[in-house]
């Protein structure tokens, strides 16, 4: 009965598209966002994280004695310890113009917290003692250098040897580099480092060692990667407008749709209210009445998502590789699914109060 | 020229309907008492606002009156729950209103076979080969399976004709059925509803154009809601 109304059908169907496409790709920058704000501490491999005390998110960390190393490495269940050190940097461009870095010194030979992925050359590339990495999205930033191009950063020589793929922090540009020069470019002593990265033995508790790290580095902080993450997104979320932001949008673009569908499936309901009454005279009781209205908002769903998905994955596919920030993690379309069907059924409600206080008598006026 | 059939398929027993008309409490139909045979072609008729539709709709078990009793098959069905009564009306009754009430979202033989899932489940295949031969039967099966709005309006009513009988009805109830349609389609459509009410079916038609008087077996006049004519059964045993 819906669908012989096309218009009604399609403004239906309009209105899924909207809450899938509409909501799903906001979210689908906001996860990607989410995850520049902490792809310096998801990437890294670490378990535990030892920090300067009393700070939000490891973006804002002081530095601490490296010879903490030393202590660290003294306690049974730790199976690694590398200092890193993170900093600000101005890099100049071959034209003459600067731009913010974020520099990223890893210690050789592990480079525990280096890059993972690359577009061009290695890991091994940070083994240069003035090798530096930049990421895929940001060469056009950077004017489209090309791996052993030299540059300057805060002053300082460093030569690309990498490409990494998606390893782009929310402040910008990330230069991955050995420790020692990260150390020259950003002004830090050997005796400092800006955190410690920590992998424990298999089977040991993180969260255990960590409270043990606090107790032995007291004038530090020893937080589990996952927390650091968590309170490093939640910083931001907070502190930048972000989540406001894009949770305002989100709602909108639901409740945009929602009332698309509630408004079309009250008029079809008010439309075809003598179909109704048929119905209901010929011996429909008020339940089976109420079954269409939810089979049809459950059709209307159904082609709704399919439509929104997949205009949805032609979006992730396009963006994907792009300045756009756009990542889905696995279980977000899954919610977002629920939610939509439970948004149709939403929707129809006043439809559906609509159609079970129609009454047979009115099929024969 | 009596009634050969002693039960009838419906009896209404002092049945009188009120409704509030904004105001006041006003009697639309007074107290009625009303039997209806198997085999029986009655016409209800009178001038609007008589309460033919309104009689019509108490037997149809959709209104419920004020006073008095409905008896179907010598059970008083009066004050059954809704469900129950729509489960009455799907067992016993065939609706034809006016304008036929077909569905347009629907082709002619699923508007047909509509009446028998209308409480859900599944058109079997008996039912399937009874749409069939309903069809055939009233010159339609070249129509089944296009859109029913684009049926003349004789062929809608006709369809119309078609889903009442799906479910074999003892009662087949009429509402202004010709009220829209040409003499030609009108005849066509009178002398189909005489033909069923031949089958042993009681036929109930509510109208207002005394051109369709002859066919029925049995003139009810109702004015200002009160029987004023009722001619009997003039079926010959």
């Amino acid at each position: 009965m819906l669908f012989h109304d096309r218009a009604t059908a399609l403004g239906s169907i309009a209105g899924v598209v909207a809450i899938i496409f509409l909501v799903g790709q906001q979210l689908t920058i906001f996860f990607g966002l989410l995850s520049y704000m902490s792809i310096l501490v998801d990437n890294s491999g670490a378990d535990i994280w030892v920090k300067t005390k009393n700070t939000d998110n490891f973006n804002a960390a002081g530095t601490i004695p490296t010879s903490y190393r030393d202590r660290i490495m003294g306690i049974r269940g730790i199976q690694w310890a590398e200092p890193i050190v993170i900093g600000a940097g101005l890099l100049k461009l071959q034209n003459g113009n600067y731009q913010a870095v974020q520099v990223f010194g890893t210690r050789r030979p592990r480079l525990a917290g280096g890059p993972s992925q690359f577009y061009q050359g290695s890991i091994e590339g940070l083994f240069d003692s003035e090798g530096v990495t930049v990421d895929r999205l940001d060469l056009s930033i950077l004017n489209y250098p090309s791996i052993g191009d030299l540059f300057e950063v805060n002053g300082k020589r460093v030569r690309i040897r990498g490409i990494t793929q998606g390893m782009r922090g929310f402040s910008g540009t990330v230069l991955y580099t050995n420790l020692a020069k990260a150390r020259e470019l950003v002004n830090m002593s050997a005796d400092r480092c800006s955190n410690l990265l920590i992998k424990v033995d298999d089977g040991m508790s993180i969260k255990d060692m960590a409270l043990l790290l606090k107790q032995v580095l007291p004038k530090a902080d020893a937080i589990p990667s996952s927390e650091l993450s968590r309170q490093t997104k939640l910083y931001y979320l907070q502190n930048t407008g972000i989540g406001f932001s894009f949770g305002f949008t989100t709602l909108v673009g639901t409740l945009v749709g929602v009332v698309i569908i509630a408004l079309t499936m009250y008029t079809n309901v008010l439309s075809k209210t003598k179909d109704y009454a048929v119905l209901r005279a010929l011996g429909a009781r008020r339940k089976d009445v109420l079954y269409i209205v939810f089979m049809q908002s459950m059709y209307i769903a159904a082609i709704g998502i399919l439509v929104g998905f997949t205009l949805l994955s032609l979006f992730l596919t396009f963006t994907r590789g792009t300045d756009l920030p756009s990542y889905m993690p696995w279980w977000v379309p899954l919610i977002h699914l629920t939610g939509t069907v439970l948004l149709c059924l939403l929707g129809s409600v006043i439809a559906m109060r609509r159609a079970v206080r129609i009454e047979p008598a009115t099929a024969f006026r | 020229m009596q009634d050969i059939k002693s039960k009838p398929v419906i009896e209404l027993r002092g049945v009188a309907r009120d409704f509030f008309d904004g105001k006041q409490l006003r009697r639309v139909l007074q107290k009625t008492d009303l039997g209806i045979y198997p085999g029986e072609f009655s016409i209800i008729s009178g001038p609007s606002g008589s309460g033919k539709t309104t009689l019509l709709t108490i037997m149809a078990l959709i209104l419920s009156p004020s006073e008095g009793y409905v008896i179907i098959q010598d059970k008083d069905v009066t004050k059954l729950p809704e469900d129950s009564l729509a489960a009455l009306r799907l067992e016993h009754y065939g609706f034809v209103f006016q304008n036929a009430g077909l569905i347009n979202a629907l082709t002619v033989m699923e508007n047909v076979l509509i009446a028998s899932v209308v409480q859900g489940g599944s058109v079997s295949k008996e039912i399937q080969e009874r749409a069939v031969a309903i069809l055939e039967r009233l010159g339609l099966m070249d129509y089944a399976y296009i859109k029913s709005e684009r049926l003349s309006g004789g062929q809608k009513q006709r369809a119309a004709i078609g889903r009442a009988l799906i479910n074999e009805p003892a009662i087949i109830l009429c509402d202004e059925p010709t009220s829209a349609l040409d003499v030609e389609s009108s005849t066509v459509v009178m002398e189909t509803l005489k033909e069923l009410s031949r089958e042993d079916r009681a036929v109930v038609l509510v109208s207002h154009d005394p051109r369709v008087f002859p066919y029925g077996d049995r003139l009810i006049q109702l004015q200002d809601g009160k029987v004023v004519t009722d001619t009997g059964s003039q079926i010959v045993t």
